[in-house]
């Protein structure tokens, strides 16, 4: 089954085209890395999937139910309570984190389930004991985003992500902002998740990530998709000139 | 925890409220029909003003007085700011103006009483100036008090040809708004003469000691009545019914030698009274007219008094005008145009205009707009009304540069975590706001606490009204000194309530 998948979808800022016909989908357990240039469209991309940015044309669908489509040549774009409802499908970990700053580690991640999935706060706050164990932050349910590294504050959004026990996660460059050697922590929670097979769409910079995790990646360039397939295709053996010009140049 | 600390402060403020409304609300339940408010300058004795131990007195407050113990009604002695008597009698927020009012020139403008003091103006010098003439008064600077007989002997319609001259000649005819400060101008040497009432002056050169002196020549003759709205003959006729009884058994010779105007009153001849009152008993003249001294208990006693109304200004104000500052800031930031330029309006118009000029608005407006009469208690309505209003306007601003200042992540993310717009606002955005605008409250607050002396401008008796009363008793500037202290203290301890809100914040960044 398709976690996602978007058909032909499209973005303009002015008279500026950043998405000229993106489609593609995602398979359940599926775990996919788009990679880039800067500027290439990605993080529109995924910001478009996730309802920040509003798409100017194509379909969406979550869970094989169309939630974005055209109907006769119009176009249909949910209203905000139906986009709260999508919204459950999936989890978005950001570039810089976005923790609310008032709010415990604790507080934090269990504020959705409990406020917005009206779950049982103790049931909530056993199960968020157990995801701050998972991303190495027990002892931490307590501290606020401020007392927390870089590193730590990702990882809290992680689990604060996972405790909406969403479908699929989104991850928006988790590791731009970090420390090469945090970033390490951060990935090897990731690959873990992938060994669960959790869905997980990745706009990543970390090539040798890309091909360890993922069963799938997609290179974007100038708004559309250039090339996808296997890593071990797409990374080793490009096919396509415009990625061979950015993997050698990553490879400086 | 917590959540205790929160009763009790809500407790706090409740008791603060309880204490403070009903004192200053006053004379709330007298019926109308047994009540007579006398509109007065509380800065003009001996006529009428406020003496050392708070209250007010003078020989109109005695008559007025006197005529209410023998008609039975409720005497209530409302201090107005001079400039707004007209607005004040007619809106119906008093009834009549008693107080040294001169009837010169202001005859079609009132329903007068007979006159009952006669009343000259004269100048006074410091003395050894070497002006002994009124012609040495040419290239002076003269001040007189606003909207007073003095200013009309000079610049009036029926001002005198001669008068018209003189008051060319001066260097300037400058304007105060009372009397301490004319005679604070005149000792300086800011200015060379005061030009005012010959009662005044009298009492004025007797309390203040030998360093100023009264020219023999006068500048105008001219007569005290009392002033009732333009048609109220009715009251007028009581009034005057009960005055020529005084007048017949000795009782306004009497209290008019209490004052040491025996001397100016004129109620007698006007009433074509012919008996003598020679032999009539005469009381000691007394502690109306003696020498001041500077009585710091007593000062800080009655500026307490006015503390508490300050501080009831202080606390509704901000108890109205945060949430309403709240409501505009929706409107301003709504994306519907109609309701965002609304607000827009509304706040270029609050932040664009004096304060004193919107609480002016306010109390006067519905009385001239629509006929509404005015009342008493609407004065501290009307003070609280204007002073929300205004600030409302400067907090909207405020929360919104708190608002905009909070990353767009933080909307993003609570969007995506499935918080809807209520949700997003009260357990995302306002609480970081809050911390965000913490200093700028602050120094808004601190305003607040100073701007409460406009209170002023409806006559409505704070704590500065209530020192410029005192300085103008005790021909003194002390009084306004410990003013200045006690609004010094009073910010004090809003910046330090501040400060420790700000440290309870402080454990997130």
């Amino acid at each position: 089954m398709n976690v996602i998948e978007i058909k032909n979808m499209k973005k303009n800022f002015g008279d500026k085209e950043v998405l000229k016909n993106i489609s593609f989908s995602v398979k359940e357990g599926e775990v996919v890395s788009i990679l880039g240039p800067s500027g290439s469209g990605k993080s529109t991309m995924l910001r478009c999937a996730t309802f920040l940015e509003k798409m100017d044309a194509g379909s969406l669908s979550y869970m094989e139910k169309e939630v974005v489509y055209e109907k006769n040549g119009v176009f249909c774009y949910p209203t905000k309570k139906m986009i709260r409802e999508v919204c459950g499908n999936f989890g978005l970990v950001f570039q810089n984190f976005n923790l609310f700053p008032h709010y415990s580690v604790m507080k934090n991640i269990a504020d959705a389930p409990i406020s917005i999935q009206k779950r049982d706060k103790a049931e909530v706050e056993q199960e968020v004991r157990v995801l701050l164990e998972k991303v190495g932050l027990a002892e931490k349910e307590n501290a606020y985003p401020c007392e927390l590294s870089g590193g730590q504050q990702q990882r809290v959004a992680i689990a604060r992500a996972l405790a909406l026990q969403p479908k699929m996660l989104y991850f928006d460059e988790p590791t731009s902002a970090l420390d090469p050697e945090i970033t390490a922590g951060i990935l090897k929670i990731m690959k873990e998740l992938a060994a669960e097979k959790m869905t997980m769409v990745i706009v990543t910079h970390e090539i040798d990530f890309a091909r360890a995790v993922s069963d799938r990646v997609i290179f974007m360039d100038e708004g559309v998709i250039v090339e996808q397939g296997k890593p071990e295709d797409v990374i080793d053996h490009p096919k396509n000139e415009r990625t061979k010009a950015f993997l050698k140049k990553l490879s400086y | 925890m917590k959540q205790k600390k929160k009763i009790a402060w809500l407790m706090i403020m409740a008791l603060l409220l309880i204490s403070v409304v009903p004192t200053t609300v006053h004379a709330k339940k007298e019926n109308d029909d047994e009540t007579l408010i006398v509109g007065f300058d509380a800065e003009f004795p001996p006529y009428g003003y406020k003496d050392e131990s708070g209250e007010y007195v003078g020989f109109d407050l005695d008559l007025a007085q006197e005529v209410c113990n023998r008609k039975g009604w409720t005497l209530v002695k409302q201090p107005i700011d001079w400039d707004s008597k007209d607005m004040e009698l007619k809106s119906g927020a008093i009834d009549c103006i008693w107080n040294g009012f001169t009837m010169n020139g202001r005859e079609d403008d009132y329903t007068w009483s007979v006159p009952y003091v006669d009343n000259s103006q004269v100048v006074i010098v410091r003395k050894g100036s070497g002006i002994e003439k009124l012609t040495d008064l040419e290239a002076k600077t003269v001040v007189v008090q606003a909207d007073s007989s003095a200013l009309a002997a000079f610049t009036g319609e029926d001002a005198t040809e001669e008068n018209k001259a003189l008051c060319e000649s001066f260097a300037q005819l400058q304007q105060v708004s009372d009397y301490n400060s004319a005679f604070m101008n005149l000792e300086t040497g800011m200015v060379d003469a005061i030009c005012l009432d010959v009662g005044v002056a009298n009492y004025q050169v007797e309390s203040r000691g030998d360093k100023f002196e009264v020219l023999e020549e006068q500048v105008s003759s001219e007569a005290y009545g009392i002033g009732f709205k333009l048609g109220n003959d009715e009251l007028r006729d009581q009034v005057e019914e009960v005055l020529a009884q005084m007048e017949q058994d000795g009782t306004f010779l009497q209290i008019a030698e209490k004052w040491g105007l025996e001397d100016c009153i004129c109620l007698k001849a006007s009433l074509e009274i012919k008996e003598s009152a020679k032999d009539n008993t005469t009381l000691e003249a007394d502690e109306g007219t003696s020498k001041k001294t500077i009585d710091f208990g007593l000062i800080i006693k009655q500026l307490s008094q006015g503390m508490i109304a300050t501080i009831a200004i202080f606390i509704l104000t901000l108890l109205f005008a945060m949430p309403l500052g709240l409501l505009i800031m929706f409107a301003r930031m709504c994306k519907w145009n109609p309701v965002q330029w609304i607000a827009k309006i509304y706040i270029s118009i609050m932040r664009g205009t004096p304060l004193m000029l919107q609480l002016l608005v306010v109390f006067f407006g519905p009385a001239f707009l629509f006929g509404v009469s005015g009342s008493n208690q609407y004065r501290f309505y009307a003070v609280i009304i204007g002073f929300s209003l205004n600030y409302a306007a400067y907090f909207a601003e405020i929360y919104r540069s708190g608002i905009q200042s909070i990353p767009n992540g933080q909307r993003e993310a609570a969007m995506v975590l499935g918080y809807n717009r209520v949700q997003t606002f009260g357990k995302i955005i306002f609480p970081q706001m809050v911390k965000r605008v913490l200093p700028a409250v602050t120094n808004e607050i601190i305003t607040l606490v100073k701007d409460t002396s406009l209170a002023f401008a409806l006559s409505y008796t704070e704590m500065f009204t209530l020192a410029k009363q005192i300085a103008a008793a005790q021909t003194s500037v002390m009084p306004l000194f410990v003013a200045g202290v006690f609004y010094y203290i009073f910010n004090f301890v809003v910046a330090f309530v501040m400060e420790r809100v700000e440290k309870r914040l402080d454990y997130y960044r």
